[in-house]
């Protein structure tokens, strides 16, 4: 075999090269501009570092309060209050939304009136709740229950809708019973709908707690947060630091289960 | 008799409309045989096969099984879809072994049949895949087995054919005819499409334009398997092809006239 240097081998080898090289994904380097931008404006004095706080300062705070009990009780009160109401919407909402979905008459009598309620201005209607209830963690179940109810609704009722009238006719030829065809077609059917709505339903909830806790200071991370915004540099940066978090937790919570669970779906879809 | 309809009717009221679909269709299915139901598209044809099947009930009349009055599904009475209708999150397998996991037969039981059934309708080496993955003519092979998983005596078919390329269906008609053949099984089929019809059946019903009555049971006499290039073949398609021509006719002209009087109360209106 004659030797050649720019034959399929050459190039093949020049190929695992630039695939061995390690590429940093896009929105790192964006993230790592936006930290540099941010560090060189408070290093400069541009902004006084009582209004913004430098960064590492900040991050540094982010991994202190990460191993503080009293911050981490706050989060992890938050996290199970939003957890609790969401699961409360969903075992309300899931008979409701499969009824609705199977029923037109009973879609045309209560979505409507459901869209109506969904129409209110939320955050006035919960601040509203609290001075009912009060501020302990039931109006904070209460409240992630309410605005989780919304998008867990209305995504299961479409995917109830959208399962093909042939595979309810396929349930009832092989004789399923009510139960058989919940938990052996409607369910599976409904999977990935019932995956999105959770999703957005706890997206959403986690967000409108956190204002909730903030506006009617009821006990949770929301209120570690507007105590420590704005008295003076040294809380602002526990203030920005908990935002922080708020926002890995939500990031990982969406990336670590939801995107999971909606990718297993993607094997038959 | 294997399955006996009785003046059958079947009115829909879809208030302000009531639709008559099936006006007392009566004729009786004998036990092993091949029954292929034309007629004009609109007609009735599925709303008869859907009722066979107990997913639905006559308006009046009754549906018969081996004596019995049938007013749901039955155990014994299988159907095959036209939009296949498998089930996406299920693999091949699975899908095959549903109507046995309904009624709860163990797990070994399930496997045997299925992977027997698989190996008839040649899709053994797919059982893993999952729907997405297959072509036309092999879902309607899956869904042909979850048909026969449960041991039925009465097989229903309903368009089985029409959505999958001409090519495959004339093998997957010879198959269907073949397991006819072994398992002495009675076949009901919808079909719009006449050859198919002729090839495959004992006899063919011809319904009439809508509200379907029965217009005509033709026997088919000829040997298997059938070449629609044979002349009594051609004969046989010319004579149901005039059939249903002749409906065509009656109804196109009624539509016409529909439209006519349509036609004249706008007028009307406008020369008011
Ligand atoms: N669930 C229903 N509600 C109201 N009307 C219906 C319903 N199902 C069928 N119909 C009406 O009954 C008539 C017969 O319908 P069917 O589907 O049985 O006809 P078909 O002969 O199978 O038609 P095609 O050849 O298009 O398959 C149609 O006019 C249809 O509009
Ligand atoms: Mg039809």
């Amino acid at each position: 075999m004659p030797f050649r240097l720019f034959g399929p081998r050459a190039f093949h080898r020049v190929h695992d090269k630039t695939r061995r090289r390690f590429r940093p994904p896009a929105w790192l380097l964006s993230l790592i501009a936006i930290f540099a931008f941010w560090e060189s404006i408070s290093a400069s004095g541009l902004i006084a570092t009582d209004q913004l706080p430098p960064l590492h300062e900040v991050l540094l705070t982010l991994v202190q309060l990460a191993v503080t009990p009293f911050f981490i009780s706050h989060v992890a009160q938050s996290l199970a209050n939003v957890t609790t109401g969401v699961s409360l919407a969903l075992v309300l909402v899931l008979p409701l939304a499969l009824l609705v979905g199977m029923r037109s008459q009973l879609d045309q009598a209560l979505t409507p009136i459901i869209m109506l309620v969904g129409a209110l201005p939320d955050l006035a209607i919960l601040t509203f709740l609290v001075t009912i209830i009060g501020r302990g963690n039931v109006a904070a179940v209460a409240i992630s229950a309410f605005s989780a109810f919304f998008p867990i609704y209305f995504t299961i009722r479409q995917g109830v809708k959208e399962i093909p009238a042939d595979y309810f006719h396929v349930a009832s030829v092989f004789r399923a019973g009510r139960a058989q065809t919940f938990t052996k077609m409607i369910l599976p059917s409904i999977f990935p709908n019932l995956m999105t709505g959770l999703r957005l339903s706890f997206e959403f909830s986690w967000n409108v707690l956190l204002a909730v806790e903030i506006i009617a200071s009821v006990a949770g991370i929301g209120t570690f947060i507007s105590t420590n915004l704005g008295s003076s540099t040294h809380s602002l940066t526990y203030g920005l630091a908990a935002i922080m978090t708020v926002g890995i937790i939500t990031i990982t919570m969406d990336r670590a289960f939801f995107e999971r669970l909606e990718n297993r779906t993607k094997r038959w879809h | 008799m294997h399955v006996e309809l009785s003046n059958v009717t079947k009115v829909y009221e879809d208030p302000p409309e009531t639709v008559t679909a099936l006006k007392d269709i009566s004729f009786n299915v004998n036990e092993g045989e091949f029954l292929c139901i034309v007629g004009p598209s609109g007609c009735g044809k599925s709303t008869l096969l859907r009722m066979i099947a107990g997913l639905d009930r006559p308006s009046s009349g009754e549906i018969r099984f081996r004596g019995d009055p049938l007013t749901a599904p039955h155990s014994k009475i299988s159907m095959v879809f036209q939009t296949f209708a498998l089930l996406p999150w299920r693999t091949v397998i699975q899908n095959v072994e549903f109507g046995l996991e309904i009624q709860g037969r163990p797990k070994m039981e399930r496997i045997e049949v299925a992977m027997d059934l698989l190996d008839m309708v040649g899709l053994r080496g797919s059982e893993n895949l999952y729907p997405k993955q297959l072509s036309g003519g092999m879902k309607q092979r899956v869904g042909i087995a979850r048909a026969l998983a449960i041991d039925p005596e009465v097989v229903l078919m309903d368009e089985a054919f029409s959505a999958i390329d001409e090519f495959t269906a004339e093998a997957l008609r010879a198959e269907v005819s073949d397991i006819h053949k072994k398992s002495r099984k009675t076949f009901l089929l919808v079909t719009h499409n006449l050859p198919e019809a002729i090839e495959l059946a004992d006899r063919i019903l011809v319904l009439s334009a809508r509200p379907a009555r029965v217009k005509s049971i033709v026997g088919i006499d000829l040997d298997r398997p059938r070449a629609s290039t044979d002349s009594e073949f051609i004969t046989i398609h010319k004579d149901i092809f005039s059939l249903l021509q002749a409906e065509l006719e009656n109804s196109l002209m009624r539509h016409r006239l529909g439209e006519l009087q349509e036609f004249k109360k706008l007028r009307d209106m406008e020369d008011r």
